[in-house]
Formats: structure tokens, sequence, C-alpha cells
């Protein structure tokens, strides 16, 4: 066991030693250094020996574009020598022509501090083929960049050209992208494909793919537009595959990256005339009709006019805003909502829609004035002012006449009522002052009067549960009954002693004996006599003291028959015996 | 009887002083009508805020104060002060429709209430406590008449069970009223164009921008600003300032 095991630690520190020997390490480099404006490159940050949690953030270049396409691994076993790498790719493209430095990069992993070498990357213009080039038809595809004018006014927006020629050999086409668009002078805006016509140049027949782009002239002076880059894949046919039958069928085509360049134009903006500026032109250029509205016209002061205003043309229709009144002073204007809607694929033709509610301040307003738009013309040069004439008003004090109100209308449909014109007319009256109190359901004496009917139910339940049990009881009815029949029983035995009655007080008393002992013995009243009192079983556990008086009573009852003269104390203390008495047979368990 | 007789003349005095206190506000409240009659919105508006500072409250100065605001452009405000005064009036129609007048005129995005929350709105949570503890005591009634006659049973048993199913299905109402009422609080929107924040404080990136006017439900406070959310769902901070808080629906 001892050799195996010395073997095994030695295999083990060897494997250790050659991980240990391969130093990890990080480096950057680019598939190619110098590349033609449009074409793109491909940055490598490899990883040797370690391996970063994520792609590393790289360092801003002006003029270039970095995209992180992914990474890629390897593992090698070479001689008994592992070594595994990870590399993350990067796609870079280039914004314009010139010499770029892509910086060191300084990368932290596991607490190991790597930097990278800095890395030089040059971009080359792309001349735009010659025309004897391009009249030839040597060339597979080419750009051409068009203006419809060469003087245009600061401010003006014209639609630019860029066709894409493809000579008729090219099967298809894909990846079209612009890489660089410079334009001097030039905003920028939207695009718009139209559809492929075919035209010959030369002797070659092409199909021309054209593209429509907005440019607004955002200073007066030289512009330039261009040399704009693009690049697309094209399709072209694969050369003759010998005698194969199946090649012409099988034949895909042959793909080939093509990068595309325009001349350079150059144009030149106006400054737009500084005689008879209308004093309400606010900058909008282009060629625009006007139609306002307003309604209602019968209103009080305060009342809302809402203002419809439609700017109808063609010009940079999302700049215009709404102008300034200045003649509407007597008017509090409320901020306006505005709608615009194209007709184009640029958004310069169409209608933009204000809509403004404005509303008088005062009973003097008589109308509502004109309403004027001013705008500069390029197609004839000139300034136009369009006015809409003023709109009548009829406008009442406040206070004067009963408002118009929500109220109904008797002759309206009551499914879809009529939208109301104002706000309901002020209260003359001030009312009761009050305050707005705790809401009832957090109120605590509404909640505590709510529990009235809640203890009202248990009362009567209980009472119904007793009632209930005391029906199904004969015998605990009884002894109610008998208790109640003592109680009174009682006040009559100290009435009849207080009147000196001996025969009604020994009577009652005796039917009273009766009546009690018939209840605790469970037998008829009627049945009672002195000689329960030996025989029952049930007063035979009664205390002595009890039974005895019990017998004393019987006694006194039975004597008073034969001696019936008695004074009241007497009486008094035989119904003082009789209730102590009483009190002791009701202790007896029945 | 010395003691007694201060304590009458004190009660005298404060029913004179409040006496002379209503006459001032009836007297203020009068100008402030007039002001309004003459087309003078902003005055008036700032007449009946004066007298809502003295405390004094009803619902005709509530809702002269909010038609005095909307006139004098003041959308929020005028919101606000119609919501007070529905407080004090629900079933004030002039109040409702005012508001509901007011409400369309704000412009962009602003708190609709959903249907369920309309349904509800049907009767105000009094309205619905009220309705409900009558059914109660009445359902509760007749199962104590139940205990006292128990001959009236049959009798008795439908018009139990329907009293029954009432009270539940009005008290489940009501439940969700007062779960509404105490769960929501919202806020009127009292300034123009006021920016919404991402975050409690100025430097906080823009949200979206609130009009005046525009309701929103309140989801926190903190020091000086309000977390609300909007009618798109929206949940941004503003400034306290520039909103009025409302009580609950």
């Amino acid at each position: 066991m001892l050799p195996k095991l010395k073997i095994l630690v030695v295999l083990l520190v060897v494997v250790l030693l050659h991980v240990a020997g391969f130093a990890a390490s990080f480096s950057a480099s680019l598939d190619r250094d110098t590349v033609t404006l449009g074409e793109n490159a491909t940055l490598s940050l490899k990883f040797e020996g370690v391996q970063p949690a994520d792609a590393p953030n790289l360092p801003a270049v002006a003029g270039l574009q970095f995209q992180y396409v992914g990474p890629s691994s390897s593992f090698s076993f070479i001689n008994g020598q592992t070594s595994s790498s990870i590399t993350y790719n990067y796609v870079v493209a280039a914004q314009r022509s010139g010499e770029f430095v892509i910086p060191g990069m300084r990368v932290s992993v596991n607490g190991q501090q790597f930097a990278s070498t800095p890395l030089t990357f040059s971009v080359q213009n792309v001349a735009a083929p010659s025309a004897a080039a391009v009249n030839s038809g040597s060339e597979i595809a080419f750009l051409k960049l068009t203006l419809p004018q060469k003087k245009i006014y600061s401010g003006q927006t014209i639609i630019g050209q860029v066709d894409l020629y493809l000579r008729d050999e090219v099967q298809n086409y894909g990846n079209f992208q612009f890489t660089s668009m410079p334009a001097e002078g030039f905003q920028i805006g939207k695009m718009a494909q139209s559809a492929n016509r075919t035209t010959q140049v030369g002797n070659r027949r092409y199909t021309v793919v054209p593209i429509s782009v907005a440019l607004t002239a955002v200073k007066a002076g030289a512009l330039t537009l261009g040399p704009i880059t693009a690049s697309a894949v094209v399709v072209l046919p694969q050369q003759n595959q010998g005698n194969d039958p199946f090649s012409a069928f099988f034949n895909r085509g042959e793909q080939r990256q093509v990068t595309l360049t325009t001349e350079e134009l150059q144009a030149q903006a106006m400054s737009l005339p500084s005689e008879n500026v209308p004093p309400d032109f606010n900058g909008i250029i282009g060629n625009f009709s006007l139609a306002v509205s307003a309604g209602p016209t019968n209103l009080t002061v305060g009342d809302p006019v809402t203002v419809r205003v439609q700017i109808t043309g063609r010009g940079a229709l999302d700049s215009i805003a709404l102008p300034a009144q200045n003649s509407w002073s007597n008017f509090k204007a409320f901020p306006p909502t505005a709608k615009v809607e194209t007709h184009d694929q640029f958004g310069l033709q169409g209608t933009k829609t204000f809509e403004q509610i404005v509303s008088p301040q005062n009973s003097d307003v008589r109308e509502l004035p004109p309403f004027t738009f001013s705008f500069f013309n390029p197609d004839d040069g000139k300034y136009h002012t369009l006015t809409q004439p003023a709109t009548p008003l009829t406008v009442r004090s406040a206070g004067a006449t009963v408002l118009p109100t929500i109220a109904g209308n008797q002759n309206a449909n009551p499914e879809s009522p009529a939208s109301p014109k104002d706000i309901l007319p002020i209260k003359e009256n001030l009312g009761a002052l009050t305050h707005a109190g705790v809401p009832l359901v957090a109120a605590p004496r509404f909640l505590v009067v709510q529990s009235l009917p809640v203890l009202a139910f248990f009362a009567a339940f209980i009472w119904r549960k007793r009632t209930d049990s005391l029906a199904n009881n004969p015998r605990l009815r009884r002894q109610r009954a008998v208790a109640q029949l003592v109680r009174e029983g009682l006040n009559d035995l100290h009435k009849f002693a207080a009147a000196n009655q001996p025969d009604e007080f020994f009577a009652t008393l005796f039917r009273l004996l009766q009546e009690q002992l018939g209840e605790r013995l469970d037998c008829p009243a009627t049945a009672i006599t002195e000689n329960v009192i030996e025989d029952h079983p049930v007063l035979r556990g009664a205390p002595k003291a009890t039974l005895d008086g019990l017998r004393e009573l019987f006694q006194l009852c039975n004597q008073a028959r034969y001696a019936p003269v008695r004074g009241s104390a007497e009486l008094n203390s035989v119904a003082a015996q009789f209730e102590k008495t009483v009190g002791e047979v009701q202790e007896v368990k029945a | 009887m010395r003691l007694a007789g201060r304590f009458g003349l004190l009660v005298l005095a404060l029913a004179f002083a409040e006496n002379l206190f209503a006459a001032d506000i009836t007297s203020d409240f009068s100008a402030a009508n007039k002001l309004y009659a003459e087309g003078k919105f902003p005055a008036a508006a700032a007449s009946y805020e004066q007298i809502l500072k003295t405390g004094a409250a009803s619902p005709a100065l509530l809702f002269n104060y909010g038609n005095a605001e909307f006139k004098s452009g003041h959308l929020g405000r005028a919101i606000a002060a119609y919501r007070h005064a529905e407080l004090l009036a629900p079933r004030d129609a002039e109040i409702r429709a005012n508001l509901q007048f007011v409400g369309n005129q704000v412009q962009g995005v602003t708190l609709r209430e959903s249907r369920w929350q309309n349904w509800l709105g049907v009767l105000t949570l009094n309205e619905g406590a009220i309705l409900t503890a009558v059914l109660f005591w009445l359902t509760l009634a007749l199962f104590i008449a139940r205990q006292i006659r128990p001959a009236l049973v049959p009798k008795l048993r439908n018009a139990t069970w329907i009293f029954l199913a009432l009270t539940v299905f009005s008290a489940s109402v009501l439940a969700l009223q007062a779960a509404n009422h105490f769960s929501k609080a919202s806020a009127v929107v009292v300034a123009d164009n006021v920016t919404a924040r991402s975050g409690p404080f100025d430097e906080a990136q823009s949200a979206f921008t609130a009009r005046d006017g525009a309701e929103l439900s309140v989801l926190d406070r903190r020091d000086d600003w309000v977390q609300v959310v909007d009618g798109a769902g929206k949940i941004a901070w503003l400034p306290v300032k520039q909103v009025e808080i409302l009580p609950g629906a």
C-alpha cells in the first residue's frame, strides 16, 4: 500500500506543477488593423488560464463603435500540458475615416491584474466609383446621392435621394446598412424606401433601390452631405462547376460583401429674408392653409370657448406651435392640445390640429379677435400671413342671468343628455356651518349602538332556554310554584297573626306544610300527614332539629283544633318557626 | 348660586360670540358672492379662502370657492374644493355636476374610478352604514321575535332568511366601501405642468408631467414629497406643495 500511495502523491504533485506552471495571461488583438470605411473588424480579448465573470467593458473611442458578439473558448491537452482560454469578440465599426488607437485595457480577474497593449486601427476612405467606371458597367453595386435642389433656406426640409444600384446579375442582396452618413449643416430625418425600378447605365441594366431621406438645413451657409457609406451582401451566380449536372440545380449563388460610397455633395443654405417679416412669425417654413372654428359663442364671463385651429400643408408639422395671439388679452387661455395627422412617410405633409380653451374675463368682450398664422414659403421665397376673421361672441356677466345648467331639457332624450356648457352657478345661501365628521363605521358610538340588538337577542335566547327548561321539568316547576306559595303564605300568616285569627292561621300553616313537604317528597300535598316525618325515606337524612321542628308545627296545628285561643305574639312566634323550618326543609335533597 | 350665575353668563356670552361669528361669515360670504357676480373671480376665490381659513365650512362655501377657482383657471384647486364639499353634502347634485364638469376639463392622464368603484359610490359610506344597520336591526328583531314567540317561527321563516341575506349582502358592500374609503388616499395637482420625479428629491429623473387638476392615488409620503400613481399606472414623486391631499373617497 505504501509504495502505491507514494506513486499517487508524486503524480498529483506533477499535475499540480503543470497547472501551476501555466501562467494566466490576457491579450487584445484585431483580426486586421486596416479597413476601408464601411468595413468592420473584429476585436478579440483573449484570457488564457483564467476566466473572468463577464465580458470586459471596452473604453470609448471617438469614431469607433464596439458591438459585443459573444465568447469562444478552447481547451487543449498536449504532451501532458493542459491549457484553456476564453476569447470575447467584438465587432468594430468606424464612423469616419482616420487613425484610431484602442487604448490598453486593465482587467482584474480573481484579484489578479491584467493589462493589454494599445492597438492601432486605420480606417481608410473609400472613393466613390468614377463616372467612367459606373458607365462601363464594371461596378456590381454602387450608391448614388442626389439632392432636389442645391440652394435652400435655413430651416427648410428637403427630400434627398440615396439610390442603391445593383447590376442585373445580382440575384439578391441583404444586410444593407448605412455605415456613415456625414452631414455638415443638415439634420437627417426619417428615411423611406420606395419601390424598386430598373434602369440602363452604360451597357448594363441595373436594379435601383431608391431610399429617400428627409434633410433639414439647420444653419445658413455652405452645407455638405456625404460621402455616405453603406455595406451590403450581394448574391452573385457561382462559376460553372464543370460538367456536374447538379451544379446548376443546387447553385445557391456566391455571397460577396460590398462596400458602397457616394460622392460628397455641396449645397447652400440661405438665411430667411429680413424684410417684410410678419410680427408673429415664429420660424415656420413650408406652405400651409389655416382653418379656425370657435364655440360656443353665447356665453357667460368665465365660460370656456373651445378654439379649434387646423394648419394643413407641407412643412415640419411636428415643430409647429400654436402661435401666441397678442390680441386675446381679454381671454384666459388654457394650455392647448395638439394632434398631427400626416399623409406621407416623412411626416411633412398633413394637418396639425390644435384645440385651445379660452374664457372671456369680462362682459365687455364682443368677439374672439382674428387669428393669425405666419410662415415662410420657400417655393416663392416670401412670408405669408393667414388670417381668420374675428368670431362674434355674446358674453354676459356671471351674475346677471341664470347660468346655463345641467338642468334638464324636458325634450331631451334621457339616454343621451346634452353635455353641460358650464359649471352651475354659485349658491346664494351659506347654509349651516359644519364639518366632515368621522364616518359612521368608524364612530365608536355607532358601533356600540349596533351591539344593542345583539344583546337583546342573547337575552331573548337565554330567556327562551330557561322557559323551555322549566316547561320540561315538572318538579322544578312545582318547586318554584311552592316557593312562591310559601312566600305568599308567610305574608298571610303574619296578617292572620296580627288580626289574631288562629283558625285561619293554623289552617294556612297546615296547608303550607303539606305543599312544601309534598314538593320535597314528590307526592300530592293532600297525602302529607305528620306520619311522613317518620316514614318517608327522604326525610330520614334530614337534620334532627328540622324533623323536630316539623313535628312541633304539625302538633301545633292539631292542638289548635282543640285549644283555639292564642295571642298574636304566639302566632307570630309560630310563623317565625315555620319560616325557619321550611327554609331547612327546602335544603333537604329530594 | 353665584357660581351657577357666572356659568349662565359665560354660556350667554359664548352664544352671543358664536352669533356674531356666524353673522361675520355670512357677511363675508355675501361680499365674496358679489365679487364673483362681478366677474372678479380671483378676488372672489381669495375671499372664500379667507373664510375657510377661519375654520368655518359649509357645502355652499366650498362649492362657491370651487366655482371661483375654476373661473380663475385653477382646475386643481376647484376639484379639491368640490371634493371637500362633497364630503359635507354627498347627495348635492350641484356639487357632483360641477365636479364632473371641471374634471372633464382636466388635460392629460387623471385618475378615473373603476366601474366597481362607481357602483360602490351609489351610496355614500354613511348611507351604506345606516342601511346596513337598519337591516341588521330588523333581522335581529325577527330573531328575537322567534325566541319570544316560537309559534311565529313558521310564519317568520321566509322573512328572516330574506332579511338575513340582505344584511349579509349590505354588510359586504359596506366592507368594500370602507376598505375603499380608508385604504385610498388621493391627491389633486394644484399647479400646472408639475414634473413628477422618480425619487423624492429635486435632482431625480423626470418621470412624467402632471397637469393642473389631475387626480392621483397617494402611495406614500416622505418629508415634503408624496409618492403617487397616475391613471396610467406610472409611479412617481411630487412635491407636497404642488398637490392637495384629498380626504377619503
